[in-house]
């Protein structure tokens, strides 16, 4: 029962009231940049970083991993209202979230997301307290090859994710990973597509693409539909409370995409934004509600919810017991570790158990001030959507541009997300999905990275992917999965067609 | 006012002593640019840097990230800004002494755009394998390199661990084969995984794995030993001239007063001798060298000479 005391000593260490007080100062911020477009986790920690330099560790970190998760459950909030993805992982959020908000169930998605994260978090938590070293462990075994088998899983899976036609869901995929090939060739470091730009040699960032998109694009689509006289939506502010069946349709929903969630989280590399794609592509084929993902369904909110934030709690996993980030936040906590002369490592959890154990508490007292913090709140966050649009457009507008300007301070930033806002309303105009291509786009550059790395070291002998143990039962579940679609497909047609002849 | 005195009386100096005294140089705050997002060495360093001018000197500074394209966005950049002292810049190999042989267009001059003021120190890459390889010596590496072959990682195309690997090749007559990464932390992950059999890093980013017999450095690209891992034999002791290393230093757009010049470097060499900061560059490997201008200039511009042929071998521009 090592956990439990581990654990116990650790909710001692969380409930000083100087780590709560940080803890909730963390949380606080980081649901506050959440909020805002484009201004993730990653700018809130740099500020902070100069002023841990006056706390313990412990008070530190636990700030640190309060704006880290904070900023998800925040991040969702904006994706939801605005269809303006607060934070990278949370634009799959908009695929479901806004459409609920234009629907007036705005109150509804934004509990269900409150909720949804709160349980992956709690999920995450109990991963990181019972599977740490395992999962170490397990992260450590996970080479190349490994890795694209899970990716190619993913990808797999998300070929479901579009609604209508099935040639532009896949001519989406395909734009989506062409996209990602943009930018300095990580293997032989020639410039691809690039047009002589220095600033399109490390690629379009996600967050340019996912403003661009679904922010810009929302926003021109919503001023010619005003234009035209259509009217703000009406919204029913009683009505946040979600129904009965609504809470059951959310619960398994969010178990999975937690557990999904967890895993990705753990491994280096992938994170939140990987994490709530793949859930999300995942529940999309498994759900029996999957005719409703995209057109405002309570799981395709809750499941990427669920999965972003126990990704961002198993994150710390490979942070600290390997010393190994799986993403620019997570380098910057390995950076403030540094600073007290703390090396992430094996031995972190031996040498500096108080930290880990009370950082692991902390993510239950902090998910807990998150959820009290943040329902009451819902009331005031959709009243946001009564602001008329002649003030509201030009906030955005506003804050999109110095969200963007924000993650490299570059103003050639600005203007790709404008370019990207007139092709996603391009996109809307003629029905292409933007979900595939934003999944493609996140795993394309990963999996092409891996697969080409796998032959590398496997010096050209393709069937590493099957000999290996994780990757061959990983390439084998893919097989299974594209077998029972195409034969469902078949299945399908052939009922219809019955179906067409005994009609006649 | 104040400023205008401390100048002059720096310039005053200058003239006699050829030093100025260690202190404020505008009363603008002044941007640390900064070639890495946030949370690396390199950021933590301006991060030190800024909260010492700032605490011992009263000389307000921030820290500005801009990172991209090999840190050659932050130098450009840079070389626009007025050569006032409120831009400065963190500079290392990449954008100085790399891209200008990587890169065929380079929108500045990484010697007539600057003023390079001040040189802070330098990090040490090393040549790390398998413990379980049984390899322990150059000379097995060697062999094993032209029996099997080998693989080695580096932290990606035309960065200074891949530079080493190209030197390593050319040096000792063997063919590695090199598998790229974003960064130094994957490529040790694919090696504790076993799928990487050598891998270059800088060392004191190691110190954890080398004493758990996790890694077995073989060789030193520093010109000798280090003293915290006296263990490790440089290559050149080994009879094979290899010296690589990652250096960082302070730098501004061309054309600053030279006394200004003079005031920084001096409060910078304040700073590096201080107890707290050289324990603090300790953790991240970095032992300080003091360079004044004139001289971290023409290191500047002998890195750039001695790196491009090991650069075109490289062959990172396609």
């Amino acid at each position: 029962m090592e956990i439990l005391s581990g654990f116990g000593n650790g909710l001692l260490v969380a409930i000083e009231p100087v780590n709560l007080l940080y803890c909730f100062v963390g949380v606080f911020l980081g649901t506050f940049i959440g909020v805002l477009p484009g201004i993730g986790s990653m700018a809130a920690i740099s500020m902070l970083l100069p002023l841990t330099f006056y706390l313990e560790p412990t008070s530190a970190l636990v700030m640190i991993a309060g704006v880290y998760y904070g900023a998800e459950y925040g991040g969702s909030i904006a994706s939801i209202l605005m269809n303006i993805p607060g934070t990278p992982s949370s634009s799959i959020t908009c695929i479901d979230g806004y459409p609920m908000a234009r629907e007036g169930r705005a109150g509804t998605a934004l509990f269900a997301s409150a909720v949804a994260s709160f349980g992956g978090g709690i999920v995450g938590m109990i991963v990181m307290a019972v599977l740490a070293p395992g999962l170490a462990q397990l992260a450590l075994n996970f080479g190349p090859t490994e890795y694209f088998a899970v990716i190619l899983l993913g990808l797999v899976a998300a070929s479901a994710v579009s609604n209508g036609s099935p040639v532009k869901g896949i001519t989406m995929v395909v734009a989506g990973l062409m996209l990602g090939t943009v930018g300095v060739d990580i293997t032989t470091g020639a410039e691809r597509f690039t047009m002589g730009i220095p600033e399109m040699r490390d690629g379009v960032h996600l967050v340019i693409v996912a403003m661009g998109l679904f922010g810009v694009g929302e926003l021109i689509v919503s001023i010619r539909a005003n234009a035209t006289g259509a009217h703000q939506n009406e919204i029913d502010y009683a009505q946040f409370y979600p129904t009965r069946a609504e809470w059951k349709a959310m619960f398994a929903p969010t178990v999975r995409g937690a557990s999904i969630g967890s895993f990705f989280g753990a491994l280096p590399g992938t994170g939140q934004t990987v994490a709530s794609a793949v859930a999300y592509a995942v529940e999309k084929k498994v759900s029996p509600a999957k005719a409703r993902f995209g057109k405002g369904a309570i799981e395709g909110v809750a499941v990427p919810e669920a999965a972003n934030n126990s990704a961002t709690q198993t994150a710390f996993i490979p942070t600290l017991t390997l010393g190994v980030p799986g993403s620019a936040s997570m380098a910057l906590v390995i950076g403030a570790l540094m600073m007290y002369g703390i090396v992430p490592g094996p031995r972190l959890l031996v040498d500096h158990s108080d930290l880990f154990w009370g950082l692991v508490a902390s993510f239950l007292i902090g998910n807990l001030l998150l959820l009290v913090l943040n329902i009451p709140l819902i009331g005031l966050w959709v009243r946001l959507l009564k602001i008329p649009y002649r003030y509201m457009y030009p906030t955005i507008i506003v804050l999109i541009c110095v969200g963007v300007y924000s993650i490299n301070n570059n103003v050639f930033d600005i203007w790709l997300t404008l370019a990207f806002g007139w092709a996603g309303y391009l996109m809307r105009l003629f029905r292409f999905e933007p979900a595939p291509f934003l999944i493609g786009f996140v795993l394309g550059p990963m999996m092409e990275e891996q697969l080409r790395r796998a032959m590398l070291l496997s010096r050209g002998d393709a069937t590493v992917f099957v000999t290996r143990p994780i990757s061959g039962t990983l390439i084998a579940i893919t097989c299974l999965i594209l077998i029972y679609a195409i034969s469902s497909t078949l299945k399908a047609r052939r009922a219809r067609q019955k179906a067409q002849v005994a009609g006649e | 006012m104040k400023h205008i005195i401390t100048l002059s009386a720096a310039a005053l100096l200058l003239a006699t002593a050829a030093h100025a005294e260690p202190g404020k140089w505008t009363d603008e705050p002044v941007r640390i640019v900064v070639t890495f997002p946030p949370g690396g060495t390199s950021d933590l360093i301006a991060r030190l840097l800024a909260q010492y001018f700032e605490t011992e000197y009263g000389q307000k500074a921030v820290v500005d990230n801009r990172p991209g394209a090999g840190g050659t966005v932050a130098a450009d950049y840079v070389s626009e800004q007025a050569p006032d002292g409120t831009t400065l810049i963190l500079g290392n190999n990449a954008p100085f002494t790399i891209a200008p042989t990587q890169f065929d267009e380079l929108p500045y001059d990484p010697i007539a755009d600057f003023t390079h003021i001040a040189y802070l120190g330098a990090s040490t890459p090393a040549l790390f394998v398998q413990p379980s390889s049984g390899i322990t010596t150059l000379d097995g590496y060697i062999e094993k390199a032209k029996g099997d072959g080998i693989t080695y990682g580096s932290s990606g195309v035309g960065s200074i661990t891949h530079i080493l690997g190209k030197a390593v090749d050319i040096e000792l007559g063997i063919e590695q084969i090199h598998v790229p990464y974003q960064g130094s932390a994957p490529a040790i992950q694919d090696f504790r995984a076993g799928v990487l059999e050598a891998y270059y890093d800088m060392v004191a980013l190691n110190g954890d794995l080398i004493t758990e017999g996790e890694t077995q450095p073989i060789a030193l690209a520093a010109p000798e030993r280090s003293a915290k891992y006296p263990d490790i034999p440089t290559f050149r002791e080994l009879g094979h001239d290899i010296v690589i290393e990652n250096w960082t230093g302070l730098s501004g757009p061309a054309g600053m007063d030279p006394a200004m010049v003079e005031t920084i470097n001096d409060t910078v060499a304040e700073i590096m001798q201080m107890p707290a900061v050289i324990e603090q560059l300790d953790t991240f490997g970095v032992a300080h060298t003091p360079m004044e201008s004139d001289a971290f200039t023409g290191f500047v511009e002998g890195a750039i000479t001695t790196w491009e042929p090991l650069i075109k071998a490289a062959n990172v521009n396609g």
